[in-house]
Protein backbone atom coordinates (compact mmCIF):
# COMPACT_ATOMS: atom_id res chain seq x y z
CA UNK A 1 0.00 0.00 0.00
CA UNK A 2 3.03 2.30 0.91
CA UNK A 3 4.33 1.94 -2.68
CA UNK A 4 0.64 2.47 -4.23
CA UNK A 5 0.43 5.77 -2.03
CA UNK A 6 3.91 7.08 -3.16
CA UNK A 7 3.08 6.33 -6.72
CA UNK A 8 0.23 8.56 -6.48
CA UNK A 9 2.07 10.91 -4.91
CA UNK A 10 4.80 11.61 -7.27
CA UNK A 11 1.80 11.92 -9.89
CA UNK A 12 -0.07 14.25 -8.09
CA UNK A 13 3.49 16.22 -7.90
CA UNK A 14 3.87 16.06 -11.48
CA UNK A 15 0.14 17.13 -11.92
CA UNK A 16 0.68 19.97 -9.39
CA UNK A 17 3.45 21.34 -11.69
CA UNK A 18 1.67 21.13 -14.92
CA UNK A 19 -1.27 22.80 -13.31
CA UNK A 20 1.29 25.94 -11.95
CA UNK A 21 3.07 26.03 -15.44
CA UNK A 22 -0.96 26.24 -16.46
CA UNK A 23 -1.73 29.16 -14.68
CA UNK A 24 1.73 30.53 -15.02
CA UNK A 25 0.99 30.61 -19.11
CA UNK A 26 -2.35 32.22 -18.12
CA UNK A 27 0.19 34.93 -16.96
CA UNK A 28 2.51 35.25 -19.14
CA UNK A 29 0.26 35.43 -22.27
CA UNK A 30 -2.13 38.20 -20.58
CA UNK A 31 1.44 40.19 -19.69
CA UNK A 32 2.03 39.74 -23.77
CA UNK A 33 -1.82 40.23 -24.64
CA UNK A 34 -1.45 43.67 -22.58
CA UNK A 35 2.20 44.61 -24.73
CA UNK A 36 1.10 43.53 -27.73
CA UNK A 37 -2.97 44.72 -27.17
CA UNK A 38 -3.63 41.03 -28.75
CA UNK A 39 -7.01 40.87 -27.77
CA UNK A 40 -7.47 37.44 -29.40
CA UNK A 41 -4.82 35.99 -27.05
CA UNK A 42 -6.11 37.63 -24.11
CA UNK A 43 -9.79 36.03 -25.02
CA UNK A 44 -7.99 32.91 -25.32
CA UNK A 45 -6.77 33.75 -21.94
CA UNK A 46 -10.56 34.76 -20.56
CA UNK A 47 -11.28 31.12 -22.26
CA UNK A 48 -8.47 28.93 -19.66
CA UNK A 49 -10.38 29.98 -16.57
CA UNK A 50 -12.67 26.52 -16.89
CA UNK A 51 -9.51 24.41 -17.34
CA UNK A 52 -7.92 25.70 -14.75
CA UNK A 53 -10.55 25.36 -12.19
CA UNK A 54 -11.07 22.22 -13.33
CA UNK A 55 -7.22 21.06 -12.60
CA UNK A 56 -7.86 22.96 -9.47
CA UNK A 57 -11.20 20.83 -8.04
CA UNK A 58 -8.84 17.48 -9.41
CA UNK A 59 -5.87 18.13 -7.67
CA UNK A 60 -7.20 19.34 -4.27
CA UNK A 61 -9.80 16.18 -4.45
CA UNK A 62 -6.90 14.03 -4.92
CA UNK A 63 -4.60 15.60 -1.78
CA UNK A 64 -8.14 15.21 0.26
CA UNK A 65 -8.29 11.64 -0.62
CA UNK A 66 -4.14 10.39 0.07
CA UNK A 67 -4.81 12.27 3.07
CA UNK A 68 -7.71 10.05 4.36
CA UNK A 69 -6.80 6.75 2.68
CA UNK A 70 -3.20 7.02 3.89
CA UNK A 71 -2.61 9.32 6.76
CA UNK A 72 0.39 10.28 5.63
CA UNK A 73 3.22 11.51 7.67
CA UNK A 74 6.49 13.29 7.85
CA UNK A 75 7.91 14.42 4.73
CA UNK A 76 5.13 12.84 2.66
CA UNK A 77 2.50 14.90 4.85
CA UNK A 78 4.81 18.13 3.95
CA UNK A 79 4.57 17.53 0.36
CA UNK A 80 0.84 17.14 0.54
CA UNK A 81 0.51 20.31 2.77
CA UNK A 82 3.03 21.91 0.13
CA UNK A 83 0.98 20.78 -3.08
CA UNK A 84 -2.22 22.29 -1.31
CA UNK A 85 -0.65 25.72 -1.16
CA UNK A 86 0.74 25.58 -4.85
CA UNK A 87 -2.52 24.28 -6.30
CA UNK A 88 -4.26 27.66 -4.44
CA UNK A 89 -1.11 30.17 -5.27
CA UNK A 90 -1.22 28.74 -9.20
CA UNK A 91 -4.99 29.18 -9.63
CA UNK A 92 -4.98 32.66 -8.07
CA UNK A 93 -1.85 33.42 -10.35
CA UNK A 94 -3.73 31.74 -13.66
CA UNK A 95 -7.34 34.00 -12.28
CA UNK A 96 -5.08 37.44 -12.46
CA UNK A 97 -4.06 36.51 -15.70
CA UNK A 98 -7.58 36.45 -16.53
CA UNK A 99 -8.36 39.67 -14.54
CA UNK A 100 -5.32 41.47 -16.78
CA UNK A 101 -6.86 39.52 -19.88
CA UNK A 102 -10.26 41.38 -19.34
CA UNK A 103 -8.15 44.48 -18.82
CA UNK A 104 -7.04 44.15 -22.81
CA UNK A 105 -10.39 43.49 -23.64
CA UNK A 106 -11.90 46.53 -22.41
CA UNK A 107 -8.35 48.84 -23.34
CA UNK A 108 -9.16 47.77 -27.08
CA UNK A 109 -12.60 48.13 -27.30
CA UNK A 110 -11.96 51.75 -26.28
CA UNK A 111 -11.47 54.15 -29.10
CA UNK A 112 -8.21 55.62 -29.87
CA UNK A 113 -8.51 59.58 -28.05
CA UNK A 114 -5.66 61.05 -30.69
CA UNK A 115 -3.29 59.53 -33.06
CA UNK A 116 -0.37 59.71 -30.43
CA UNK A 117 -2.64 57.78 -28.38
CA UNK A 118 -0.71 54.50 -29.89
CA UNK A 119 2.48 56.23 -28.96
CA UNK A 120 1.00 56.94 -25.50
CA UNK A 121 -0.09 53.51 -24.54
CA UNK A 122 3.30 52.41 -24.58
CA UNK A 123 4.66 54.98 -22.85
CA UNK A 124 2.29 54.52 -20.45
CA UNK A 125 2.85 50.87 -19.93
CA UNK A 126 5.60 52.37 -17.47
CA UNK A 127 7.67 49.38 -16.43
CA UNK A 128 4.74 46.50 -16.15
CA UNK A 129 6.84 44.62 -19.04
CA UNK A 130 9.85 44.58 -17.24
CA UNK A 131 7.91 43.84 -13.58
CA UNK A 132 5.95 41.10 -15.73
CA UNK A 133 9.16 39.17 -16.96
CA UNK A 134 10.86 39.75 -12.98
CA UNK A 135 7.23 38.36 -11.69
CA UNK A 136 7.42 35.50 -14.41
CA UNK A 137 10.83 34.86 -13.05
CA UNK A 138 9.87 34.43 -9.42
CA UNK A 139 6.85 32.14 -10.58
CA UNK A 140 8.83 29.85 -12.56
CA UNK A 141 11.91 29.56 -9.76
CA UNK A 142 8.81 28.76 -7.04
CA UNK A 143 7.77 26.04 -9.34
CA UNK A 144 10.81 24.75 -10.07
CA UNK A 145 11.55 24.32 -6.88
CA UNK A 146 8.55 22.39 -5.94
CA UNK A 147 9.54 20.46 -8.73
CA UNK A 148 12.97 19.25 -8.01
CA UNK A 149 12.81 19.77 -3.89
CA UNK A 150 15.66 22.66 -4.29
CA UNK A 151 16.31 25.85 -2.76
CA UNK A 152 18.33 27.18 -4.41
CA UNK A 153 16.68 29.62 -6.54
CA UNK A 154 14.41 30.67 -4.45
CA UNK A 155 16.89 31.77 -1.87
CA UNK A 156 16.86 35.56 -2.59
CA UNK A 157 13.12 36.03 -2.91
CA UNK A 158 13.05 38.24 0.08
CA UNK A 159 15.69 40.85 -2.09
CA UNK A 160 13.00 39.68 -5.50
CA UNK A 161 10.15 40.82 -3.98
CA UNK A 162 11.55 43.84 -2.16
CA UNK A 163 11.95 44.73 -6.21
CA UNK A 164 8.38 43.92 -6.84
CA UNK A 165 6.94 46.18 -4.04
CA UNK A 166 9.44 49.14 -5.22
CA UNK A 167 8.34 48.87 -8.95
CA UNK A 168 4.75 48.74 -8.00
CA UNK A 169 5.15 51.81 -6.10
CA UNK A 170 6.67 53.75 -8.89
CA UNK A 171 4.55 52.78 -11.66
CA UNK A 172 1.91 53.37 -8.97
CA UNK A 173 3.33 57.09 -8.83
CA UNK A 174 4.11 57.99 -12.83
CA UNK A 175 0.71 56.58 -12.92
CA UNK A 176 -0.73 59.23 -11.25
CA UNK A 177 1.99 61.93 -12.68
CA UNK A 178 0.58 60.75 -16.02
CA UNK A 179 -3.51 61.32 -15.02
CA UNK A 180 -2.49 64.94 -14.13
CA UNK A 181 -0.93 65.67 -17.15
CA UNK A 182 -3.58 63.95 -19.36
CA UNK A 183 -6.92 63.43 -18.17
CA UNK A 184 -7.78 61.63 -20.98
CA UNK A 185 -5.32 58.82 -19.78
CA UNK A 186 -6.90 58.43 -16.76
CA UNK A 187 -8.72 54.86 -17.30
CA UNK A 188 -5.68 53.89 -19.18
CA UNK A 189 -3.13 53.99 -16.25
CA UNK A 190 -5.64 53.12 -13.75
CA UNK A 191 -5.88 50.14 -15.43
CA UNK A 192 -2.46 49.77 -15.46
CA UNK A 193 -2.29 50.69 -11.79
CA UNK A 194 -4.37 47.43 -11.34
CA UNK A 195 -2.01 45.07 -13.53
CA UNK A 196 0.82 46.55 -11.29
CA UNK A 197 -0.95 45.45 -7.98
CA UNK A 198 -1.85 42.08 -9.72
CA UNK A 199 1.39 41.51 -10.37
CA UNK A 200 2.89 42.30 -7.63
CA UNK A 201 0.12 39.49 -5.83
CA UNK A 202 1.39 37.46 -8.00
CA UNK A 203 4.81 37.31 -6.68
CA UNK A 204 3.36 37.05 -3.30
CA UNK A 205 1.88 33.89 -4.59
CA UNK A 206 5.34 32.58 -5.55
CA UNK A 207 6.83 33.68 -2.35
CA UNK A 208 3.80 31.78 -0.75
CA UNK A 209 5.19 29.07 -2.79
CA UNK A 210 8.64 29.40 -1.38
CA UNK A 211 8.11 29.12 1.96
CA UNK A 212 6.11 26.01 1.50
CA UNK A 213 8.89 24.17 -0.23
CA UNK A 214 10.94 25.29 2.69
CA UNK A 215 8.55 23.93 5.05
CA UNK A 216 8.17 20.82 2.90
CA UNK A 217 12.17 20.53 2.66
CA UNK A 218 12.65 21.17 6.34
CA UNK A 219 9.74 21.34 8.27
CA UNK A 220 10.39 24.87 9.53
CA UNK A 221 8.15 27.77 9.10
CA UNK A 222 9.37 31.16 6.84
CA UNK A 223 8.07 33.98 6.20
CA UNK A 224 9.14 35.93 2.98
CA UNK A 225 7.54 39.42 2.86
CA UNK B 1 13.89 15.13 38.34
CA UNK B 2 11.04 13.39 39.89
CA UNK B 3 8.93 16.19 39.40
CA UNK B 4 8.87 15.83 34.99
CA UNK B 5 10.07 12.36 34.71
CA UNK B 6 8.55 9.19 36.61
CA UNK B 7 10.97 6.31 34.56
CA UNK B 8 13.88 6.73 33.20
CA UNK B 9 16.36 3.87 31.81
CA UNK B 10 20.02 3.99 31.43
CA UNK B 11 21.76 2.24 29.07
CA UNK B 12 19.18 -0.72 29.37
CA UNK B 13 20.32 -4.25 27.99
CA UNK B 14 18.21 -7.12 27.81
CA UNK B 15 18.86 -10.65 26.54
CA UNK B 16 16.23 -13.75 25.79
CA UNK B 17 18.72 -16.35 26.22
CA UNK B 18 21.23 -15.40 23.34
CA UNK B 19 18.50 -12.71 21.31
CA UNK B 20 19.65 -9.00 22.21
CA UNK B 21 16.30 -7.92 22.39
CA UNK B 22 16.92 -4.27 23.68
CA UNK B 23 20.26 -2.66 23.13
CA UNK B 24 21.49 0.40 25.56
CA UNK B 25 18.35 2.01 25.90
CA UNK B 26 18.14 5.01 27.47
CA UNK B 27 14.84 7.02 27.81
CA UNK B 28 12.88 9.34 30.07
CA UNK B 29 9.20 8.87 30.66
CA UNK B 30 7.23 12.53 31.59
CA UNK B 31 5.24 11.87 34.09
CA UNK B 32 1.27 12.71 33.80
CA UNK B 33 1.67 12.92 29.91
CA UNK B 34 0.97 10.11 27.73
CA UNK B 35 4.26 8.25 25.64
CA UNK B 36 3.57 6.29 22.91
CA UNK B 37 6.35 3.24 21.68
CA UNK B 38 6.27 2.85 18.12
CA UNK B 39 8.25 0.46 15.78
CA UNK B 40 8.09 -2.65 13.46
CA UNK B 41 7.55 -5.79 14.98
CA UNK B 42 10.06 -7.57 17.28
CA UNK B 43 11.70 -4.39 17.65
CA UNK B 44 11.83 -4.67 21.57
CA UNK B 45 8.70 -1.71 22.41
CA UNK B 46 6.63 -4.79 23.90
CA UNK B 47 9.23 -5.80 25.98
CA UNK B 48 10.51 -2.19 26.75
CA UNK B 49 7.23 -1.90 28.53
CA UNK B 50 7.30 -4.94 30.21
CA UNK B 51 10.32 -3.94 32.07
CA UNK B 52 8.76 -1.00 33.94
CA UNK B 53 6.78 -3.10 35.86
CA UNK B 54 9.28 -6.34 35.92
CA UNK B 55 7.07 -8.92 34.12
CA UNK B 56 9.91 -9.89 32.24
CA UNK B 57 11.14 -11.77 35.35
CA UNK B 58 8.16 -14.29 34.57
CA UNK B 59 10.47 -15.34 31.79
CA UNK B 60 13.58 -18.03 31.89
CA UNK B 61 16.80 -16.98 30.38
CA UNK B 62 16.40 -13.88 30.63
CA UNK B 63 19.26 -11.32 31.85
CA UNK B 64 19.30 -7.25 32.50
CA UNK B 65 21.75 -4.99 32.66
CA UNK B 66 21.27 -1.31 33.25
CA UNK B 67 18.82 0.91 35.39
CA UNK B 68 15.55 1.30 35.61
CA UNK B 69 14.79 4.29 37.81
CA UNK B 70 11.25 4.78 38.87
CA UNK B 71 10.66 7.89 41.17
CA UNK B 72 14.33 7.85 41.02
CA UNK B 73 14.55 4.21 42.88
CA UNK B 74 15.78 1.68 40.90
CA UNK B 75 13.66 -1.32 40.29
CA UNK B 76 15.45 -4.31 40.35
CA UNK B 77 16.92 -3.13 43.58
CA UNK B 78 17.52 -5.74 46.26
CA UNK B 79 14.55 -5.82 48.70
CA UNK B 80 12.24 -3.95 45.91
CA UNK B 81 8.59 -5.73 46.60
CA UNK B 82 7.58 -6.65 43.27
CA UNK B 83 3.95 -6.83 44.35
CA UNK B 84 4.00 -2.67 45.07
CA UNK B 85 6.13 -2.49 42.04
CA UNK B 86 2.95 -3.75 39.88
CA UNK B 87 0.75 -2.12 42.20
CA UNK B 88 2.26 1.26 41.06
CA UNK B 89 2.83 0.58 37.41
CA UNK B 90 -0.35 -0.89 36.18
CA UNK B 91 -0.90 -2.69 33.01
CA UNK B 92 -3.54 -3.56 30.20
CA UNK B 93 -3.15 -5.94 27.71
CA UNK B 94 -3.59 -6.54 24.04
CA UNK B 95 -6.12 -8.53 24.20
CA UNK B 96 -9.02 -8.10 27.17
CA UNK B 97 -8.31 -10.53 29.83
CA UNK B 98 -11.07 -9.78 32.74
CA UNK B 99 -11.29 -12.50 35.37
CA UNK B 100 -14.13 -15.13 34.94
CA UNK B 101 -15.94 -13.08 37.74
CA UNK B 102 -18.22 -10.59 38.00
CA UNK B 103 -17.90 -6.99 36.84
CA UNK B 104 -17.92 -5.80 40.73
CA UNK B 105 -15.31 -8.80 41.58
CA UNK B 106 -12.93 -8.08 38.74
CA UNK B 107 -12.65 -4.60 40.16
CA UNK B 108 -12.59 -5.11 43.78
CA UNK B 109 -9.78 -7.78 43.16
CA UNK B 110 -6.89 -5.77 43.19
CA UNK B 111 -8.34 -3.76 46.76
CA UNK B 112 -8.66 -6.81 48.25
CA UNK B 113 -5.48 -8.34 47.65
CA UNK B 114 -4.05 -5.41 49.24
CA UNK B 115 -5.85 -5.66 52.26
CA UNK B 116 -8.72 -3.69 51.37
CA UNK B 117 -11.67 -5.41 53.32
CA UNK B 118 -14.56 -2.83 53.98
CA UNK B 119 -17.48 -3.11 52.06
CA UNK B 120 -18.34 0.54 51.62
CA UNK B 121 -14.54 1.21 50.94
CA UNK B 122 -14.70 -1.17 48.11
CA UNK B 123 -17.92 -0.05 46.99
CA UNK B 124 -16.47 3.11 46.81
CA UNK B 125 -13.11 2.13 45.18
CA UNK B 126 -15.60 0.19 42.34
CA UNK B 127 -17.34 3.37 41.17
CA UNK B 128 -14.87 5.39 41.20
CA UNK B 129 -12.76 3.08 38.92
CA UNK B 130 -15.60 2.25 37.05
CA UNK B 131 -16.07 6.03 36.16
CA UNK B 132 -12.73 6.67 35.86
CA UNK B 133 -12.68 3.97 32.86
CA UNK B 134 -15.56 5.63 31.37
CA UNK B 135 -17.47 2.23 32.33
CA UNK B 136 -19.55 3.22 35.21
CA UNK B 137 -23.29 4.31 33.23
CA UNK B 138 -22.69 1.26 31.27
CA UNK B 139 -22.98 -1.30 34.13
CA UNK B 140 -23.98 0.21 37.11
CA UNK B 141 -26.97 -1.58 36.77
CA UNK B 142 -25.32 -4.87 36.24
CA UNK B 143 -22.27 -5.02 38.35
CA UNK B 144 -23.31 -8.34 39.68
CA UNK B 145 -23.29 -9.86 36.14
CA UNK B 146 -20.38 -11.84 34.76
CA UNK B 147 -17.81 -9.60 33.33
CA UNK B 148 -17.62 -11.89 30.29
CA UNK B 149 -21.14 -10.82 29.35
CA UNK B 150 -19.52 -7.28 28.42
CA UNK B 151 -18.86 -6.42 24.82
CA UNK B 152 -14.80 -6.36 23.77
CA UNK B 153 -14.53 -2.52 24.60
CA UNK B 154 -16.24 -2.85 27.89
CA UNK B 155 -13.85 -5.56 28.85
CA UNK B 156 -10.77 -3.39 27.79
CA UNK B 157 -12.33 -0.88 29.89
CA UNK B 158 -13.32 -3.01 32.97
CA UNK B 159 -9.42 -3.81 32.75
CA UNK B 160 -8.62 0.37 32.63
CA UNK B 161 -11.18 0.32 35.62
CA UNK B 162 -9.97 -2.83 37.47
CA UNK B 163 -5.91 -1.10 36.71
CA UNK B 164 -7.01 2.06 38.08
CA UNK B 165 -8.40 0.53 41.15
CA UNK B 166 -5.38 -0.42 43.25
CA UNK B 167 -4.27 3.67 42.24
CA UNK B 168 -1.58 3.28 40.11
CA UNK B 169 0.78 6.20 39.06
CA UNK B 170 1.96 4.65 35.88
CA UNK B 171 -0.30 2.66 33.45
CA UNK B 172 1.34 0.54 30.73
CA UNK B 173 -0.98 -0.26 27.45
CA UNK B 174 0.11 -2.86 25.36
CA UNK B 175 -1.58 -2.97 22.14
CA UNK B 176 -5.00 -1.95 23.97
CA UNK B 177 -7.06 -1.33 20.69
CA UNK B 178 -5.64 -3.80 18.41
CA UNK B 179 -8.61 -6.36 19.40
CA UNK B 180 -11.02 -3.36 19.09
CA UNK B 181 -13.42 -2.17 16.12
CA UNK B 182 -13.09 1.29 15.73
CA UNK B 183 -16.19 2.58 17.74
CA UNK B 184 -14.71 1.12 21.15
CA UNK B 185 -10.79 1.91 20.05
CA UNK B 186 -12.47 5.77 19.74
CA UNK B 187 -13.86 5.16 23.80
CA UNK B 188 -10.19 3.99 25.02
CA UNK B 189 -8.35 6.79 22.70
CA UNK B 190 -10.77 9.48 24.95
CA UNK B 191 -10.32 7.30 28.30
CA UNK B 192 -6.32 7.63 27.65
CA UNK B 193 -6.67 11.53 27.06
CA UNK B 194 -8.83 11.67 30.68
CA UNK B 195 -5.85 9.26 32.15
CA UNK B 196 -2.97 11.79 31.44
CA UNK B 197 -4.57 13.89 34.05
CA UNK B 198 -3.54 11.70 36.98
CA UNK B 199 -1.93 9.13 35.34
CA UNK B 200 1.52 8.47 33.67
CA UNK B 201 0.52 6.29 30.35
CA UNK B 202 2.76 4.67 28.11
CA UNK B 203 1.26 2.89 25.15
CA UNK B 204 2.36 0.18 22.77
CA UNK B 205 1.03 0.57 19.28
CA UNK B 206 1.63 -0.20 15.86
CA UNK B 207 -1.34 1.94 14.66
CA UNK B 208 1.03 4.95 14.13
CA UNK B 209 -2.24 7.17 13.81
CA UNK B 210 -3.13 6.23 17.26
CA UNK B 211 0.17 7.08 18.11
CA UNK B 212 0.27 10.48 17.08
CA UNK B 213 -3.54 11.00 18.22
CA UNK B 214 -2.85 9.75 22.20
CA UNK B 215 0.67 10.83 22.98
CA UNK B 216 2.52 13.93 24.12
CA UNK B 217 5.48 12.19 23.02
CA UNK B 218 6.85 9.16 20.99
CA UNK B 219 9.64 7.07 21.07
CA UNK B 220 10.67 4.98 17.67
CA UNK B 221 12.48 1.62 18.48
CA UNK B 222 13.90 -0.64 15.75
CA UNK B 223 16.03 -3.62 15.84
CA UNK B 224 16.20 -3.77 19.91
CA UNK B 225 17.20 -0.04 19.92
CA UNK B 226 15.95 3.59 21.02
CA UNK B 227 16.31 5.67 17.72
CA UNK B 228 14.49 8.61 18.91
CA UNK B 229 12.67 9.84 21.18
CA UNK B 230 10.46 13.28 21.37
CA UNK B 231 7.64 14.95 21.48
CA UNK B 232 5.17 13.71 19.19
CA UNK B 233 4.58 16.46 16.95
CA UNK B 234 8.17 16.69 15.66
CA UNK B 235 8.63 13.16 15.49
CA UNK B 236 5.44 12.67 12.91
CA UNK B 237 5.70 16.18 10.94
CA UNK B 238 9.52 15.96 11.19
CA UNK B 239 11.52 13.12 12.38
CA UNK B 240 15.77 13.94 13.34
CA UNK B 241 16.54 10.43 12.28
CA UNK B 242 16.16 9.39 8.70
CA UNK B 243 15.18 5.67 10.09
CA UNK B 244 12.06 6.84 11.58
CA UNK B 245 11.29 9.08 8.37
CA UNK B 246 11.15 6.05 6.47
CA UNK B 247 9.19 3.72 8.85
CA UNK B 248 6.27 6.11 9.46
CA UNK B 249 6.44 7.09 6.01
CA UNK B 250 5.51 3.06 5.37
CA UNK B 251 9.06 2.79 3.46
CA UNK B 252 9.84 -0.23 5.60
CA UNK B 253 8.58 -2.36 8.79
Amino acid sequence: MAEKFHTELKKLRKDTVAMAQFGRSMLRDATDALVRQDRDLAESVVARKGEIHTREVDLEERCYQLIALYQPMAKDMRVIACTLKVITASMRIGRYGKVIANIVKEIAERPQISPTMSLAHNSHMMSIPHMAELVIDMIDDAIAAYDIESETNIADFNARDDTIDALRHSIFREGITHMMEDPRSITRCTHYIMVARYLERCADHACKIAENVHYMETGERIEIH
Amino acid sequence: MSGTCIISTIDLNLWYHRKHALQSVSMRIPRNKVTALIGPSGCGKSTLLRCFNRLNDLIDDVKITGTILLDDQEIHAPGTDVVTLRKKVGMVFQKPNPFPKSIRENVAYGPKVHGVADRSELDRIVEESLRHAALWDEVKDRLDDSALGLSGGQQQRLCIARTLAVEPEVILMDEPCSALDPIATAKIENLIDELRKEYTVIIVTHNMQQAARVSDYTGFMYLGRLIECGKTKQIFEHPAEELTENYITGRFG
